[in-house]
């Protein structure tokens, strides 16, 4: 192993770590530094996105540590992804004052993220998974205001604790049954019949579930959504989100799956679509709207799960995208209260449109995409899914998932009729996003255009 | 080729017209108004352009576009002038600067984005009659949808986020179902013939077994049903009407009903020929419930949008009858049914948003005797009841008279079988016919003749602005009807296509049960599917 290839096959992490390195200096050099460090992370990301676009283009693969990561242009590709969806994350959080941990926190969690999307054995795997989580328990709690936010935290932090407890005795199980690491282990184990891989492998789906927020495992969303400031939510329910699907996607790799596993694996997510998108329309607060929908999003991901072979990975990779730069939109335009906190409860959006047009445009393509009606990418990304799930043979359960779907477009019609169509004014002013959130916003309403014009463009490169 | 290069632009100067409306600042009002009608006009300028171009003895698409897309799905960029959309493009066209026109003064709010949206919707009305790939279709089908809500969430009455949420919820169930069937039909095809293709040509050749088509036919008909919309899913239409700004209404009568029928004739009936046979009774009889109770309903309102919305579901009935006949006739008298409709009912709608403007109320109670208030307006008016009835000279007659004559042709020969249930059903159509006549002729009477009364008099008779747009309406809807020879055959071509396309046999299965598919194509209705 030549140390070029190994800078090389690593390059995004390397200038993630650099970044986090530049942050806590700057912690160091005195707390007056604020802008730097935003900048400093923000060109961190900005390499690292570049460089993981650029390698994947090229079609570089390599296993600097083999059988523990490797990277390929797929690989490649969903790192360039994830890490272009945390620029608009760190565009946003400029305006949340006083985090002054959050630069360090957020990119080391990123760093997790990369880490996963290269494992190819459950150690690298769980190290990935714990360094993405345990900085999101911090960030929550960073920007400790109200009495909620421990409580979601903790809720967070409980159940984080409960998925890992149970991957880690999946894992156990794994090994003891194939004697390896590798994660093609859990590959072998979903097509044998043996009572003990079976267990091993479905306590890892859970876990996956637990982190996923999948019904009947998702009670702490709604709370840690709620509790954490606005770029932390909309961390959690993209980044952190397309980060687990993705680690899921090369555990599952691309084997058919046995029937009973199948069925595992349609029905939760099923129930997911259903009751998320039922909860989702009685909630006041815009932010556990978001996380109710965001159960159903995670529902439409594990369907992808039934499709076949490297569909998989293309309509997980597309999916994430799209929802990922839909809910980052929305959180950008999103108004602000007086003290620059974001207003959540959605009454405040009430005549949004009077008063900030182009915030309540953008929150309006935001809930329609998220509601899957074309022309917007939302579509696209669903008719990627529910075509697999057609192409694998899942035809009633691709039908009921449809209609679960159905289910959600009265809820984000809701938010639109508030932006809209209501005449009353909502309870005190106002302030307009900042500069750096309205530049995040266009940016992602340019690249959803983008994608919902060109998808075959996005698609054809994963 | 210049030629399809001057259809994209008629596709895409509502687009255009977007964006500048967009730079446009907010309070230069009247530059919004005139930037949105002159890019509508320029559209009809170039549509009838395209009309006039268009070759009536040619088969197949012209002006085509094709275009990779998502080139691993077999998506393409595809659109194309044939006999099937030409007259609605123009149709859509056509409505397009009257409802702009129309709209200049009863839209005082929010002006910018109005005419955005109606940009839009246009856009989206003319993406999906010329789109000849399923994807696209659906794309624009679906993309309609969004414009329409917040028109009528924005500048509708006062129960308009009902009327306007039962409306979108209503139409995304259809859609949803109907996606679930593109993407299980597309997938079958490629699996059979190895190529995944979402062009109507291919699509055409599909074979599938008689359940599936008969299953696949039915979500797309739940879809284009509420569309259309035949009883019993035409709840949504009255309240989305009532409620609906005048400029809502139009394109909702005028163009967004013929979706539905349009569809039926692209997609669903030749699609899937086998089971549009079986079901040809089914069709039928709700088409001609829909003529009858659409009919009885719009006898009792008081509201007078309510009357044009309810006879908008019976007007759409014939065109139901007239695709489900398969003669060819009757295939003509549905599209000249669905152009004349457009312009009668759109034309309707139109003068009630201008009496509206004037006196604040759509009670019939409260109006009576406008032949002395409004001369010249009673004069338009009446001159298109008269089409709405199906006068002779008038559009109404061209398609209702084919569409009956079509009917009676193709059940005759069932009826000399033995088969009596087609004659049955045309001859109920007759009786629509005579229904029609009454609801339009008395509330013709009691809202032009009478004693005169109306509320908040005196007012003004038609101004300048709105004399322009109903001449033009009438114009039209007697160019239809004195001399529909010319657009009829245009569109021959494409009807027989329909024809044959639907009296094919592509259930891909051996002869012996087809034969027996055939055996079982009963002349009676299922009564328990009609409910």
């Amino acid at each position: 192993m030549s140390w070029i290839d190994a800078v090389i096959a690593m390059l995004p992490e390397h200038f993630l770590l650099a970044g986090i390195v530049g942050a806590l200096l700057l912690e160091i050099a005195g707390p007056a530094r604020q802008r730097s460090a935003l900048a400093v992370s923000l060109a961190a990301v900005l390499l690292a996105a570049a460089s993981a676009a650029a390698l994947s283009a090229s079609g570089y693969a390599f296993a600097p540590f083999s059988g523990h990561y490797s990277v390929d242009a797929s690989a490649f590709a969903a790192k360039a992804i994830v890490l272009a969806l945390a620029v608009p994350v760190l565009l946003i959080s400029r305006s949340a004052a006083g985090e002054r941990a959050f630069s360090v926190l957020f990119l080391s969690s990123l760093y997790g993220v990369l880490l996963l999307l290269s494992s190819d054995s459950f150690l690298t795997l769980f190290l990935g998974l714990e360094l993405m989580s345990l900085p999101v328990y911090a960030l929550i709690l960073v920007a400790f205001r109200r009495p909620e936010s421990a409580e979601g935290a903790l809720k967070y932090l409980v159940l984080g604790g409960a998925a890992t407890a149970t991957l880690l005795m999946g894992v156990s199980l794994l090994y003891g049954w194939s004697g390896s690491l590798g994660i093609s282990a859990f590959e072998k184990a979903l097509a044998s019949p043996d009572a003990m891989a079976a267990v091993g492998a479905a306590l890892i789906i859970v876990a996956f579930f637990l982190k996923a927020a999948i019904v009947p495992f998702h009670t702490w969303a709604p709370d840690a959504y709620e509790s954490a400031t606005a770029p932390v939510t909309a961390y959690m329910a993209t980044i952190i989100k397309a980060g687990v699907l993705l680690a899921a996607v090369r555990l599952f790799g691309t084997a058919p799956l046995s029937r009973p596993m199948a069925d595992l694996l349609a029905v939760l997510p099923l129930a997911s679509i259903v009751w998320g998108n039922l909860a989702a329309m009685r909630q006041q607060s815009f932010r556990r709207m978001i996380a109710y929908s965001s159960i159903a999003h995670a529902g439409y991901l594990f369907y992808a799960f039934l499709g076949e072979g490297a569909g998989r990975f293309q309509a997980v990779t597309f999916y994430v995208l799209a929802y990922g730069l839909m809910n980052l939109l929305a959180f950008a335009a999103l108004p602000r209260g007086e003290d620059g906190s974001v207003r959540d409860r959605l009454d405040d959006l009430k005549g949004l449109f009077q008063r900030q047009p182009y915030a309540a445009l953008a929150i309006g393509v935001a809930m329609l995409s998220l509601a899957g009606i074309p022309p917007l990418p939302g579509f696209v990304a669903k008719f990627l899914i529910f075509r697999n799930v057609f192409a694998a043979g899942f035809t009633l359960y691709a039908v009921l998932g449809l209609v679960g779907s159905y289910l959600g477009i009265y809820f984000y019609l809701r938010v639109i009729q508030y932006l809209f169509m209501s005449t009353e004014e909502a309870a005190g002013p106002a302030r307009r996003p900042g500069r750096l959130a309205l530049s995040a916003s266009l940016i992602c309403l340019f690249a959803a255009m983008l994608i919902a014009v060109f998808p075959g463009w996005v698609i054809d490169k994963l | 080729m210049a030629d399809s290069a001057l259809l994209n632009l008629v596709l895409y100067l509502p687009v255009f017209a977007i964006v500048a409306i967009i730079a446009l600042p907010a309070q230069r009002v009247d530059l919004v108004r005139g930037v949105t009608l002159t890019a509508m006009l320029a559209q009809l300028a170039l549509a009838a352009w395209l009309y006039m171009r268009f070759d009536a003895s040619l088969d197949g698409l012209q002006f085509e576009t094709r275009l990779p897309w998502i080139v691993s799905w077999g998506v393409y960029y595809q659109i194309g002038l044939d006999g099937y959309n030409l007259l609605l493009v123009l149709l859509t066209a056509f409505l397009g600067p009257l409802v702009v026109a129309g709209a200049f003064t009863a839209i005082q709010k929010d002006v910018k984005l109005f005419y955005a949206l109606i940009c839009a919707l246009q856009f989206a009305m003319i993406g999906a009659f010329v789109a000849q790939d399923l994807f696209l279709f659906y794309l624009f089908w679906e993309t309609m949808l969004i414009p329409l809500f917040l028109i009528i969430g924005i500048w509708g009455g006062e129960r308009r986020i009902y009327a306007t949420l039962k409306f979108v919820l209503y139409t995304a169930f259809g859609s949803i179902l109907m996606l679930a069937a593109v993407i299980y039909f597309v997938y079958s095809l490629s699996t059979t013939t190895g190529v995944s293709s979402f062009a109507f040509a291919d699509l055409y050749k599909a074979e599938l077994p008689l359940h599936v088509q008969t299953i696949l036919l039915a979500a797309f008909a739940l879809s284009f049903a509420i569309k259309v919309p035949m009883v019993p899913l035409h709840t949504w239409l009255p309240d989305a009407h009532v409620e609906a700004p005048t400029a809502g209404s139009v394109v909702l009568a005028g163009v967004l009903l013929k979706m539905g029928t349009y569809g039926f004739m692209k997609l669903g009936f030749p699609m899937f020929p086998d089971a549009a046979r079986l079901l040809a009774p089914v069709f039928g009889t709700l088409a001609v419930v829909s003529i009858i109770y659409g009919a009885c309903l719009a006898l009792v309102q008081t509201d007078i949008k309510k009357i044009i919305a309810y006879s908008s579901i019976s007007h759409l009935g014939y065109v139901m009858l007239g695709l489900v006949s398969l003669d060819l006739i009757g295939v003509q008298g549905a599209v000249m049914q669905m152009v004349s409709h457009g312009l009668v009912a759109g034309g309707l709608f139109l003068m009630v948003g201008m009496v509206y403007e004037r006196c604040h109320t759509r009670e019939l109670a409260a109006y009576g005797g406008l032949a002395k208030l409004l001369p010249l307006y009673s004069v338009f008016f009446a001159l298109l009841t008269l089409a709405a009835i199906g006068l002779p000279t008038t559009s109404g007659f061209t398609g209702e008279f084919l569409v009956l004559l079509g009917a009676f042709r193709a059940a005759w020969p069932r009826f000399l079988q033995g088969a009596s249930y087609p004659l049955v059903l045309s001859a109920s159509a007759v009786a629509g016919v005579v229904l029609g006549a009454w609801y339009m002729l008395w509330f013709a009477q009691r809202f032009l003749f009478g004693p005169a009364k109306a509320p908040h008099r005196p007012f003004p008779d038609l101004n300048l602005r709105e004399k322009t747009i109903l001449a033009a309406l009438v114009a039209a809807v007697f160019w239809l009807g004195i001399f529909p020879d010319e657009p009829m055959k245009k569109t021959e071509l494409a009807s027989r296509q329909y024809q044959q396309l639907v009296a094919a046999e592509r259930t891909g299965t051996p002869v012996a049960s087809r034969a027996g598919a055939v055996a079982a194509l009963p002349a009676q209705p299922e009564p328990e599917k009609t409910r």
